[in-house]
């Protein structure tokens, strides 16, 4: 196949020189300026070392932007992997109507996130759905809705997320079940075991690579989330986000580079620790559990 | 193996199946409900069923505003977007399937990275760079970084895989060109696979909002997206015509879902099946 290197070169050429320009390059720079007190009108800036990395966790704008990002992942998975797991389990067996409700389920997923966003500010508001909602089941929803007060902002787009994303992985789920080998289940059922047991003894078991592939894909989405801060409360009412935090810092009124490069290089190193933990921790269990 | 079911169980899983759907897909229906009411109604509980229809709203919105702007820039980068991708995808996806060469194995090392990459560590270089390159507010700035993409190399090469390599040998004898075969002979041949991709990548990039709104600042060159979330806080929320404009957004996407539904579903699991 040697002839043909330089026919595979020219196939590449359009993808090297997309990531290379437009990836690659502002991966590489990013790094740089993190070390540096670049700002938009400088006309020159300083290598700084570790500065902006050392200003950054004392800075209460970033730690509690990160605070924020915390919650918001550590709230948000346990319930999108366990609902869309249920909903998964509910629209897998054969039944009439069943292609009418995946379908349904699914939409949100599909749907802009923009959209979505400033559906949801509406049904938050003063006198909104929800809290509509709210007063039916007894409860006083915030004076002035949902989205306008610091103890709700946060869990409100929290809740809103999670309605977003167990339609899609539902559908990720189901590839799993259908993965599963249906031998597996007469084999149980020829030896007596419940519904339950076989539950927790084959389907869990089995899902567990898609179980790890969902966690980590949702929680790496989860840590980036801005679009629903930016519509629905621009930062406000305790809801900025790390990302949040790096787009005001670098790209509205401070044009800070650096320091924002910085912050963006926090949350990636951050992002890769979850993931290396999860998947360490999903390894482990496996060990056990056979 | 169909297990009898009782008639209360049945009942039980529809009522259970029901509330769930009425629960996803309840904020859409209000809406489009919302994008209909005259501009003067109330938006009460009661207007979901009663209340004013209109289709003045979306008439509105292209005399009015820009609307009409928004949704041409959309489905410009949309469709050229899409069809780099499939070009680039394809080139590229199968030099990595065909050729296992020095400079394959750099490819696939790039393209693993760019999976774990995080896109929001690239917001400021990228925007420094645009600036300078002079790509800042143009549409080479919401269209050229995104022409190729790592999910759809892997997808165009996972199925090239399976297609025999005989098929080319035999272009091949016949003389033909390899530009020819790769378009003419292999291309034809994975449109499945481009179907899923092509579907993915105009959704994607049809709702995409971070980075068309950070990399343009001019209001001709905003995408739907990108003009709905600027669209309030000029007045009061003017809901009628923001839902409307919303509907705008979905109804695209929601006919290519209905129309498509199958290829949708099959290349998002086919996708996770193969992580």
């Amino acid at each position: 196949m040697r002839a043909h290197r330089g026919i595979a070169l020219a196939l590449g050429l359009p993808w090297l020189l997309t990531f290379g320009l437009f990836w690659a390059f502002p991966m590489v720079y990013s790094l740089f300026m993190g070390f540096t007190d670049h700002q938009l009108l400088a006309k020159s800036f300083q290598w700084v070392g570790l500065d902006n990395y050392r200003a950054l966790f004392r800075d209460p704008d970033f730690v509690s932007s990160l605070k924020n990002t915390f919650v918001f992942v550590l709230g948000t998975i346990p319930f999108t992997t366990v609902l869309s797991l249920a909903m998964a389990l509910l629209v897998n067996r054969q039944f009439r109507g069943r292609g009418l409700f995946r379908a349904g389920y699914f939409l949100p997923s599909i749907t802009s996130l923009v959209v979505i966003s400033l559906i949801f500010t509406n049904l938050y508001s003063r006198g909104g759905y929800v809290a509509l909602l709210a007063h039916v089941i007894g409860l006083t929803p915030p004076e002035n809705g949902f989205l306008y007060d610091s103890g709700t902002a946060l869990y409100a787009i929290m809740a809103m997320d999670v309605w977003m994303a167990v339609g899609y992985y539902m559908l990720i789920f189901l590839a799993g079940l259908k993965a599963i080998p249906e031998e597996l289940y007469e084999a149980a059922e020829i030896n007596g075991a419940s519904p339950l047991r076989q539950f927790v003894s084959i389907t869990l078991p089995m899902l567990r690579p898609v179980t790890l592939f969902i966690v980590v894909i949702n929680s790496i989405k989860s840590f980036q989330i801005f679009t629903e801060m930016f519509v629905m409360t621009k930062g406000k009412f305790d809801t900025a986000t790390t990302v949040y935090f790096i787009y005001d810092t670098g790209l509205t009124t401070q044009f800070k580079f650096g320091y924002a490069s910085a912050a963006a290089y926090a949350l990636f190193a951050i992002i890769g620790l979850f993931s290396l933990a999860q998947f360490i921790l999903f390894r482990r269990r496996q060990e056990y559990s056979w | 193996m169909v297990r009898p079911v009782s008639l209360p169980a049945n009942a039980l899983r529809y009522s259970l199946l029901g509330g769930l759907l009425v629960v996803m897909v309840f904020p859409l229906v209000w809406m489009f409900r919302v994008a209909f009411l005259q501009p003067g109604d109330s938006l009460s509980f009661g207007s979901l069923f009663g209340g004013g229809f209109t289709f003045g709203n979306f008439a509105d919105l292209f005399v009015q505003t820009n609307m009409g702007r928004y949704l041409f820039n959309s489905a410009l980068v949309g469709i050229l977007v899409t069809l780099g991708n499939l070009v680039f995808c394809f080139m590229t996806g199968y030099t990595l399937a065909r050729y296992r060469t020095l400079t394959n194995k750099a490819l696939f090392v790039t393209v693993i990275l760019i999976l774990m990459i995080p896109a929001h560590v690239t917001i400021i270089p990228l925007y420094v760079l645009c600036v300078k390159a002079r790509l800042f507010d143009s549409y080479g700035a919401l269209i050229l970084p995104w022409l190729v993409n790592p999910i759809g190399i892997f997808l165009v090469k996972q199925y090239v895989e399976s297609v025999p390599p005989a098929m080319e040998e035999a272009a091949r004898v016949d003389g033909a060109g390899e530009f020819r075969i790769l378009f003419a002979v292999v291309m034809p041949v994975c449109r499945p696979a481009l179907a899923v991709l092509a579907i993915q990548i105009f959704f994607t990039n049809w709702n995409s909002f971070f980075f068309p709104y950070i990399l343009t600042s001019r209001e001709e060159l905003r995408t739907l997206p990108v003009g709905l979330a600027l669209f309030q806080g000029h007045q009061a929320v003017d809901w009628q015509h923001l839902m409307a404009g919303s509907a705008l957004a979905v109804l695209p996407v929601l006919a290519l879902f209905i129309l498509l539904q199958r290829r949708i579903v099959s290349g998002i699991t086919a996708g996770a099946i193969k992580q």
